[in-house]
């Protein structure tokens, strides 16, 4: 080994660094992670890039589609409301903000092993706290940037605004994220440096203030108490609750208002440069603020961040004993004994998902969400016909929000039990058994929720028990293939070295089974779709007429109905059987 | 080099270390011991600045750990029980990030990287990703990084997790000739061997208190017996009722 002699002490080799050297030092490293990270996707990912670019692309074209016909429709009508709709969306996006970069900060500032490392090297508090913030910043901002960009420029393309416009689009909404997601960041350390152990008790007060906030808007929004929207009185009064937005002293007010007087069309050069300067002067407000933020965020991580950590570090975890609840006595017991290690596999997996804080909030979160959204669809008049329409388009929701669980989940639960296989494989349980009772959990977990939900959007939508019935049987197949494709998979490629679920849903068999699910959801919505449309249709344009004759006549009837239910259910068995054929026997193969 | 003060923490009302006094000197090896959830680890995180002491103080190469942490991390290289890498830097580049933090000048650090990717053995895949290294590949690099800017004072928490024969033979020499150059070592370990083998002084902690303190000639003379391992000498020592046994020093 190399080595030997008198060697030079540290204070002749190294020292404190300016705030300046510790800035380019961080920017280097996140440059230097960033650059790699893509090259890992496009080296090895290039599945899930190419399919992530082109829905996001999808997603902004329709999104500025969409944006582009609401302007042209709003601004016939009532030109005024697009400043009242620009101060909605932006001061909701606020709020969202100000929460995800607080909670992303939270997680990468105290609890990450990168922050445990950064505070035993001579690195200033402060910009440990900066290198995080930009992290944080562009993880929550995405969202943002992808949401808000399409309706920006249709808004400007609608307008026939200036390109001075789209040039100051980029700058306004960078200076804008930095006010909420700075704001987040303080709360972040406040909560830790002041309340300690209160923080979490704290956080549920401020999302539960915020939720019932945000659901009494809405519900006031949507009007309580029955059908009546898309009326004129209704839209009148929509727009008077909106108005508690354009609050003066509120960063999105001053983000709507910049990017407004910038999109204004003046005919003359001298009303142009006023609107340019207006607008500029409202850039200025944003940026001056988002400094003065950041300066306060930085003299808050300078006192305290040092100490919270330390005082997050030297808490005593509460001990919580846990009895085995009522319904897993209930399941271990139920049945016969030769399907008993099938059930307690089923019991295993629903006591880990509902000690997964992460698992069950997003579930609760997002089919929680949806739930709301059909409850409010009695408070529009349909015809049946586009009654239909949006009932079938809401069965597509929730497949993909149900296929998104079952990606995220579902997909790694075979590779998850990687690193406790030889547990597994010591039982005396069939592998199989393993396979179907991941598959039994997935699909019983999601039938309850997407079978109710279907149930009250059907109900607010008015559908007739038949079409309801026809609803319901699609998503039974639904849940069955979803589930059977997200096991299948699993068990086909797993990945029994990988701790990380989301590391594992990431890589090319989680993008697959996203894919392949979204399709077996189209394909089982179209077909169902069809019969009823083309019976919808033809009752619409024949005018009271006879009914049709022919083909299209067998395809509008029950016969057709009847057809379609058949090729649903053929399109459902090949999704769950196949896969899961495909999986066992990768599964029986499998050497650990 | 590194002083403990008079200190104590306490986890809510549970104290983890209680009214710590200790002095390591300029060049010495000092072996904390214990069983689980003695205080080892608390005392270590005290000492690099993770946890603040609730009463005392600690200080590295004069500097309050507490008041002055930054300097106080000039002087120290610390080498965690669990080694953290970003994965997706190689290891030469997380290697160019902690010099470039110690503020060493781009000559002084080419030179360091190299010497300590020669010390560790490090060369056949110091341009790979740390998401593709083994765990004792992590920890070699982790001592490498502790020991670029040639630390005063090096603190290690369980320093052999991981390392093969080979691995834990490069670390046992080079422990040896830093300590002879002046580097003092901080380090907490319940390898008892290696305690017995390279250490100056050990510190036996039991429920937070140092129970013993000084070489194992020491020990064996407190426990009054002659010819035994330090493994006999620390059950005997971590077993006995608390009332039996004075803390160390008085």
């Amino acid at each position: 080994m190399a080595g030997g002699g008198i060697r030079a002490t540290h204070s002749g080799t190294c020292r404190l660094i300016s705030p300046e050297m510790e800035s380019q030092v961080f920017s280097r490293l996140r440059v230097t992670i960033a650059w790699e990270t893509l090259r890992a996707m496009l080296t090895g990912a290039r599945l899930r890039l190419a399919l992530v670019v082109l829905l996001s692309l999808v997603f902004w074209g329709s999104l500025y589609g969409l944006f582009v016909e609401g302007f042209l429709f709003l601004e016939s009508i009532h030109a005024e409301v697009i400043s009242l709709l620009f101060n909605a969306f932006f001061s909701s996006l606020m709020v969202m903000l100000v929460f995800s970069t607080g909670i992303l900060l939270y997680g990468s500032m105290y609890c990450s092993p990168e922050a445990r490392l950064l505070l035993t090297l001579p690195t200033r508090a402060e910009a440990i706290f900066s290198h995080k913030f930009h992290e944080a910043m562009w993880f929550s901002s995405w969202g943002f940037v992808l949401l808000g960009s399409p309706m920006l420029v249709a808004y400007g393309v609608v307008r026939g605004s200036p390109w001075t416009y789209y040039l100051l689009l980029l700058p306004f909404m960078v200076a804008f994220v930095m006010i909420p997601a700075t704001i987040g960041g303080i709360c972040c350390m406040a909560v830790v440096a002041w309340l300690g152990r209160l923080r979490v008790h704290a956080l549920a007060i401020m999302v539960t203030l915020v939720f019932a906030g945000g659901a009494w808007l809405g519900w006031s929004l949507l009007g309580a108490g029955g059908p009546g929207g898309g009326t004129t009185e209704w839209f009148d009064q929509v727009l008077a609750r909106l108005a508690v937005a354009e609050q003066k002293f509120l960063p999105s007010w001053w983000l709507s208002s910049g990017l407004l007087e910038a999109a204004r069309e003046a005919p003359r050069p001298d009303l142009r440069l006023a609107a340019l300067l207006e607008s500029l002067k409202f850039l200025a407000v944003i940026v001056s603020n988002g400094m003065l933020l950041q300066l306060l965020a930085r003299g808050l991580a300078r006192s305290s961040y040092r100490s919270g950590y330390s005082q997050l570090v030297g808490e005593v975890p509460a001990r919580r004993q846990r009895r085995i609840a009522w319904i897993d006595q209930a399941l271990s017991a139920a049945g016969t004994d030769a399907g008993r290690p099938l059930r307690l596999l089923l019991v295993k997996d629903l006591r880990l998902f509902r000690r997964d804080v992460s698992q069950w909030s997003q579930f609760l979160i997002f089919f929680g969400l949806l739930g709301l959204y059909f409850f409010n669809l009695r408070s529009f008049n349909y015809n049946l016909a586009y009654a239909s329409m949006i009932s079938f388009l809401n069965l597509a929701v929730a497949g993909l929000i149900l296929s998104t669980f079952t990606t995220r989940f579902v997909y790694p639960m075979i590779s998850l039990e990687g690193r406790r296989f030889w547990i597994l494989g010591l039982l005396p349980v069939h592998r199989d058994q393993i396979v179907w009772s991941k598959f039994l959990f997935s699909f019983i977990g999601g039938l309850l929720p997407c079978c109710g939900l279907l149930w009250l959007s059907d109900s607010m939508l008015g559908i007739p028990r038949s079409l309801l019935w026809v609803h319901e049987a699609c998503c039974v197949v639904l849940c069955m293939g979803l589930s059977g494709i997200a096991v299948g998979l699993g068990a086909r490629m797993p990945d029994l070295r990988e701790p990380s679920s989301a590391k594992i849903a990431a890589g090319f068999g989680g993008t697959l089974c996203l894919v392949l699910s979204s399709l077996f959801i189209m394909s089982v919505v179209i077909v169902a779709a069809v019969p009823t449309h083309l019976a919808m249709a033809s009752r619409a344009f024949g005018g009271g007429g006879p009914p049709p004759t022919g083909l299209l006549g067998w395809a509008s009837g029950p016969q057709g109905t009847a057809a379609s239910l058949v090729a649903v259910g053929v399109l459902g068995v090949i999704a769950t059987f196949l896969p899961l054929e495909l999986g066992l026997r990768a599964f029986r193969r499998l050497e650990p | 080099m590194i002083e403990f003060d008079h200190v104590t923490r306490t986890y809510g009302e549970k104290p983890a270390v209680t009214d710590l006094s200790l002095a390591i000197h300029r060049g010495e090896l000092f072996a904390l011991l214990g069983p689980n959830g003695a205080g080892k680890t608390t005392t270590i995180k005290m000492l690099v600045g993770l946890l603040r002491p609730t009463h005392g103080t600690v200080r590295i190469c004069g500097h309050d750990v507490r008041k002055d942490p930054r300097a106080a991390h000039l002087h120290t290289g610390y080498v965690p029980d669990e080694p953290t890498l970003y994965d997706k830097l190689t290891g030469r580049e997380f290697l160019w990030f902690i010099a470039d933090m110690f503020g060493m000048s781009r000559h002084v650090a080419e030179g360091k990287i190299a010497r300590e990717i020669e010390h560790f053995e490090l060369a056949e895949f110091a341009d790979d990703l740390a998401e593709s290294y083994s765990l004792g590949m992590k920890q070699r690099l982790v001592f490498a990084a502790a020991l670029l800017h040639d630390p005063d004072v090096l603190v290690l928490d369980e320093p052999m997790v991981g390392l093969d024969p080979r691995s834990v033979r490069i670390v046992k020499d080079l422990l040896r000739a830093r300590t002879q150059e002046g580097m003092t070592v901080f380090m907490s370990t319940h390898t008892l061997a290696m305690a017995e083998e390279m250490a100056d002084r050990v510190g036996i902690m039991v429920r937070g208190q140092l129970r013993f303190l000084g070489t194992i000639a020491e020990l064996r003379d407190q426990m009054a017996v002659e010819t035994t391992s330090l493994e006999n000498l620390y059950l005997e020592l971590t077993t006995a009722r608390p009332a039996a046994l004075p803390p160390a020093g008085s």
